[in-house]
């Protein structure tokens, strides 16, 4: 299924986040991910919200009814291929100093803490296939604990 | 000033007269202030989903009056806001503006599980056009004047207003001022754009041009707009047959010409072949709901579409669509009758094939209506409504409940009115006629106004005979008993086998609980007793109920069974069901 990235802007006002997830939820999808912040103007805030849906129709109209909450003062679906989708994750890793060496010239990533020599709390910085693949080679199997922040975007 | 004296000011500023609802602790302050508000005049539902279709009836019958208004119910929380859900969620579904005022418990307790505490304000979410709750006094005013806008502009819908008990008795600060004429709503989100773009009708003038068998569909958001008028001088110029949705009957008469009645489930076998038939639809403030469609990838096949719709998400939504305008009805009709592109065709072909589309039942039903009654003896409702029709040549005002009688009043029934058809229809709630027809009734107290309901939803919201025997509403009450849930028993007759689960029904002496109320009675058994009965409700002054013994073996025909195409289309009752399991798809009402 295609991943879609929506990006709304609207009233911060209460309640808003939840009649978005509601309406999301009762088009029956899953949101992949959803972060909200403020934007460049006070009052208003900026969502980004990703999901998987192959039909553009059905996109459209997720976004119509999306438009029509009465907070909601625009949305847009973001071309994948035209913008930045970035990601934070912060990650508690066994991993051995060494090990962790071989990856710094190819992955963003900074330690922000070593528990032990074996025990590293990392912070990666970049696209959600980035990271993806960074925890991918690094053996996700090593994982502790991870958080991530889910996706915000912006257009080129 | 007070919370609650900001909300009756506020509802007095936007010309509100009736306030429907019920009391109870979280909202008395707000009923407590009513009283000094001598130009509003309270009506006590005694449920408060019977206040919330008062407010339904009384917003809907205003629209095509001089002094259009917005129903307003009042409830309390908890309980009393909860029984309010199911009359919002029927508005939301069928674009009525209408407000709902909830008291709730005090700031201090909210989210504690306090003594009738409800998450209103989350429970109605989802079923209204927008949601508040202002925790200051000085937000009340200008919340209410927010929710009339929202409530009211662009499609309508309801809109509810939460206020906590505290927030209703705090005072304003002393400097509290606002101005109710210079109330501009900030809501950058919420467009409004009633104007067609001048492109979109060039393109819309082209198809209709280059179509051979154009069809117009009225929907409801003709009425809406009040664009019967336009609508007919617009058919008329251009010579294009229309089919009407359940909301969109009574735009215009429904014995004009140009007609083709009702469309859709039990729609006319013209309209629905039509749309079969047609190479344009031109579809007027209207949704495609699955009732009208029935399988979408069978439906109009053959048809490009222009959809006009206030709502820009209701276009492209069920069905693809050819030019989208979104915008008011009655501006793009303006527009059209504007046009200088636009050319006469006189359509010889095309009526003609719909003429025999109007001979396929028209024996049939012609015969029923005339016979009168079942084999049994019992009333036939089509011959009721029929008789009901012709004794008050079509005038007047109409609000069924809803199920077989529902589609029976819809079909038989010759609308001369514009705006005299007041039905549950996206929703499709059981009850809702004798609340919404004391709304209608209040709207336009010089009209007759009719509560058709069957012997179920007539028992649901009952007991609003009290309000219209409190307040001497005048309404004529019509009961069709058939012993039986009809439209369900339908189903049952057709898709189930003839087992009838949960529909016989015994209901009680209907004249002894009228003459509780103070009502007057009558119970019509036989054919020749129907028209003397109705022209005994018509003399009576006040409100009547009249019982008839109905048939219950009579069907509403044609049907197209959910879920099914156009081409599965039942004309007569004695031939093979369809597929039980396609049938099922969607739910009986």
């Amino acid at each position: 299924m295609k991943r879609r990235t929506l990006l709304a802007f609207m009233l911060d006002r209460p309640g808003v986040l939840n009649k978005v997830s509601m309406l999301i939820r009762r088009k029956m999808y899953n949101v992949d991910t959803l972060t909200v912040c403020s934007s460049r103007i006070k009052g208003i805030s900026r969502m980004t919200i990703t999901l998987k849906e192959d039909d553009p129709r059905k996109v459209e109209q997720v976004m119509k009814q999306l438009a029509k909450l009465v907070e909601v003062i625009s949305v847009k679906e973001l071309d994948t291929n035209n913008s930045y989708w970035r990601e934070v994750a912060i990650v508690k890793l066994e991993i051995e100093a060494a090990r962790l060496d071989e990856f710094h010239h190819r992955y963003n990533f900074e330690v922000l803490d070593k528990k032990s020599e074996d025990m590293h709390i990392l912070q990666v910085a970049g696209a959600t296939g980035h990271i993806d693949g960074f925890l991918d080679e690094i053996g996700r199997e090593n994982i502790i604990e991870i958080a991530r922040t889910g996706v915000s975007a912006m257009e080129k | 000033m007070t919370g609650k004296t900001l909300v009756l000011r506020a509802l007095k500023d936007l010309g509100v007269r009736y306030l429907f609802g019920y009391t109870g602790g979280a909202i008395m302050p707000i009923f407590d202030e009513i009283e000094r508000f001598d130009d509003m005049t309270f009506l006590m539902a005694r449920h408060e989903q019977g206040a919330a279709f008062m407010a339904q009836g009384l917003t809907r019958g205003a629209l095509s009056t001089d002094r259009p208004e917005l129903g307003v119910c009042l409830s309390t929380s908890g309980p009393g806001a909860m029984n309010l859900v199911t009359g919002i969620a029927d508005a939301h579904m069928d674009s009525v503006a209408m407000l709902a005022i909830t008291g709730q418990v005090a700031t201090g307790v909210i989210a504690t599980d306090a003594f009738q505490e409800s998450d209103v304000v989350g429970v109605m979410m989802p079923i209204c056009k927008q949601t508040y709750m202002p925790l200051s006094p000085e937000e009340v005013e200008s919340t209410v004047h927010e929710a009339f806008y929202v409530a009211k502009t662009g499609r309508g819908g309801p809109v509810l207003i939460d206020i906590p008990k505290d927030i209703q008795n705090n005072e304003t600060p002393a400097d509290y001022e606002f101005a109710a004429e210079n109330f501009t709503p900030q809501l950058p989100g919420f467009l409004y754009s009633p104007n067609p773009e001048t492109d979109a009708i060039k393109r819309a003038a082209d198809l209709i041009n280059r179509s051979e068998r154009p069809l117009l569909f009225c929907g409801h958001g003709v009425i809406n707009a009040n664009a019967g008028a336009l609508l007919r001088k617009f058919a008329e110029k251009m010579n294009i047959p229309i089919a009407f949705t359940l909301h969109g009957l009574s735009a215009l008469p429904l014995d004009h010409p140009l007609s083709l009645g009702m469309m859709g489930m039990h729609g006319t076998v013209e309209s629905n072949r039509a749309i079969m038939e047609a190479d344009l639809l031109i579809a007027l403030g209207m949704r495609f709901d699955d009732r009208v469609t029935g399988k979408l990838n069978e439906y109009a096949k053959n048809a490009d579409v222009i959809h006009v719709e206030i709502d820009s998400s209701e276009i492209n939504k069920n069905v693809a669509t050819s030019v989208a305008i979104n915008a008011d009805v009655a501006r793009t009709l303006e527009a059209l009758l504007d046009e200088p592109m636009l050319t006469y065709k006189p359509r010889r072909r095309w009526f003609s094939m719909i003429e025999e589309f109007r001979t396929v039942m028209a024996a049939d039903l012609e015969e029923e209506i005339s016979r009168g009654t079942g084999s049994g003896g019992k009333l036939l409702m089509k011959s009721i409504v029929h008789q009901l029709s012709e004794l008050t040549g079509g005038r007047d005002l109409i609000v069924p409940d809803v199920g077989q009688h529902q589609m029976m009043a819809a079909r038989f029934y010759n609308y001369q009115t514009e705006n005299s058809w007041f039905a549950s229809g996206g929703a499709g709630t059981m009850g809702a006629s004798l609340p919404m027809a004391i709304g209608v009734k209040l709207a336009r107290p010089n009209e007759r106004v009719w509560s058709i309901s069957g012997d179920g939803g007539f028992q649901m919201n009952i007991q609003e005979l009290g309000t219209v025997m409190e307040y001497g509403i005048d309404i004529k009450i019509l009961i069709l008993n058939n012993g039986h849930l009809g439209m369900v028993r339908q189903w049952q007759t057709f898709f189930f086998d003839e087992r009838y689960a949960g529909t016989p029904m015994r209901s009680p002496n209907f004249g002894l609980i009228a003459e509780a109320y103070g009502i007057t009675y009558l119970k019509v058994e036989k054919l020749e007793d129907v028209k003397p009965a109705l022209e005994a409700a018509i003399a009576h002054t006040g409100a009547i109920v009249v019982e008839f013994v109905c048939e219950p073996n009579e069907f509403i025909l044609p049907m197209i069974p959910a879920g099914g195409g156009f081409n599965d289309m039942i004309t007569s009752f004695s031939m093979n069901s369809p597929d039980t399991d396609e049938a099922d798809q969607g739910g009986a009402s």
